[in-house]
């Protein structure tokens, strides 16, 4: 059940609205050429892995102690790390709705409980802190849940790559497949973190072009 | 492992945004919804309604600007907001409404007195249909200019919608669309359900359209 559970939270279909983010590759796309498939591999290993999944797994391992606290400091490092406006409120916004579903559906204590933390304004809600508190309560192990949530954002963001039209859905295909290794040492370090304070970003490029796309005249996606 | 049989009481998961009254209004590009949102705001204003805007598919900022520039000195442009949709209208309405939602309870977070949220969606008679989640009634807007033949040619937009606005009915003669085929049209495909014809500039059947949404507002929730 456990597996179910994890495919059913991974899944592209699992509303969360996830398809509105590009994760800064339309500003990049707007920008000029770009190459997707390194562009994905830096961000993986100095964003997305460092950042999200570490605050995945954090919460994953907190939420199974019981310790809410530093639950709650994870989440807070995670906001606080993210510089731009719209990468954060993308973060709380599709962090809050996959909460709501997932406690429907799911229904978990642990969930249960987020809900009431973000419903009193205690802890942002980031969606990778609500990713991890649902695979926690539904007994997914952080090595695959962590894995799993690296490969949905790879996912999305050559999705993303497509309706820009900078690859086609073969090289989509292709490009997700070739970033397998960098999802791998993505999800390692993520794993060995131990500390909120462990948690970074380091995209000094991607930021700015961020900031570039919150003034964009013309956009297809939110971030 | 966890395993839990039943939902938690909706108690639970309620928020702000469950009790506000939210109108979808969608329909093919260019058929008049901004115009029908611009008209009806100030009519529902005058009712005593709190009200607030969101717009769908703006690649640009054009749809929620319009909506401030022509409700300046009316509606508060704070209280209107766009929504990007990664390209995808439909689905952010639809499948997937999570931002459209995420918008609607930050505009009450700010405004805790909005009683009725506006929804407006880009879509064809095919694709465009409201989440019941997104929106308790679903307005789709059709006009003369696509042709006297579009209520025949169906689809979930035109036969399902709680209401068919058919607007631009002062330019029928123009595109040789005979209102009176739409309207009969209209009425057969939807077996009763309302249709109005609008002239969104001019005002016309914008009244009973203001009527249609007061109503089901009663309908969709009690205490209102
Ligand atoms: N003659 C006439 N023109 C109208 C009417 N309603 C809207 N228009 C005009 O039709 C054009 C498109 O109207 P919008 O309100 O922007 O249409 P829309 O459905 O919001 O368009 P998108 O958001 O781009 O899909 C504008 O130039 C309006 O002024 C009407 O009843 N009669
Ligand atoms: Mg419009």
């Amino acid at each position: 059940m456990s597996l179910l559970a994890q495919l059913q939270l991974a899944d592209s279909a699992f509303p969360g609205g996830l398809y509105t983010l590009s994760h800064g590759l339309e500003s990049y796309a707007q920008a000029g050429p770009v190459d997707v498939a390194a562009l994905l591999e830096d961000v993986l290993l100095h964003a997305a892995g460092p950042g999200d999944a570490t605050a995945l797994v954090l919460a994953h391992r907190a939420v199974r102690r019981d310790d809410w606290d530093t639950v709650v400091a994870v989440d807070q490092r995670l906001h606080a790390i993210k510089l731009n406006r719209e990468l954060r409120a993308a973060a709380t916004r599709t962090g809050n709705q996959v909460l709501r579903t997932a406690a429907t559906v799911f229904a978990t204590p642990e969930l249960l409980r987020l809900v009431e933390l973000t419903g009193a304004g205690a802890t942002p809600g980031n969606h990778a802190v609500v990713l991890g508190t649902a695979y926690a309560g539904l007994g997914v192990a952080e090595d695959g849940a962590v894995t799993g949530d690296l490969y949905a954002f790879a996912a999305s963001w050559v999705s993303a790559a497509v309706r820009l039209r900078r690859l086609d859905f073969r090289q989509a295909q292709a490009t997700l497949y070739g970033a397998g290794p960098a999802i791998e040492r993505a999800a390692a370090a993520a794993l060995a973190a131990r500390d909120p304070l462990d948690l970074y970003a380091a995209t000094p490029i991607a930021d700015t072009m961020s900031c570039a796309h919150e003034r964009a005249t013309a956009r297809l996606f939110t971030t | 492992m966890h395993q839990h049989a039943h939902p938690a009481p909706a108690t639970h998961l309620t928020t702000a945004l469950d009790r506000v009254f939210k109108v979808g209004v969608g329909g093919p590009v260019g058929s008049g919804k901004t115009a029908l949102i611009e008209a009806l705001v100030p009519i529902l204003l005058r009712r005593g309604h709190s009200v607030g805007v969101i717009t769908n598919d703006i690649y640009t900022q054009e749809d929620a600007d319009h909506v401030r520039r022509t409700l300046d000195g009316v509606l508060d442009p704070a209280r209107i907001m766009g929504v990007e949709t990664g390209s995808c209208p439909h689905t952010a309405v639809r499948d997937d409404p999570s931002m459209n939602l995420a918008a609607g309870a930050e505009l009450l977070e700010r405004f805790g007195d909005i009683d009725t949220l506006l929804y407006e969606s880009g879509g064809d008679n095919l694709t465009l249909t409201f989440s019941p989640l997104l929106a308790d009634v679903y307005v789709f807007v059709l006009d003369t200019g696509e042709g006297d033949k579009m209520p025949r040619k169906r689809g979930p937009g035109i036969t399902d919608s709680d209401l068919l606005v058919i607007n631009k009915i002062d330019i029928a003669p123009y595109v040789r669309a005979d209102l009176d085929v739409m309207a009969r049209d209209a009425d057969r495909v939807r077996e009763g359900r309302p249709v109005i014809l609008t002239d969104a500039l001019r005002g016309t059947g914008l009244p009973e359209v203001a009527d249609f949404i007061t109503s089901r507002r009663r309908a969709c929730s009690p205490s209102a």
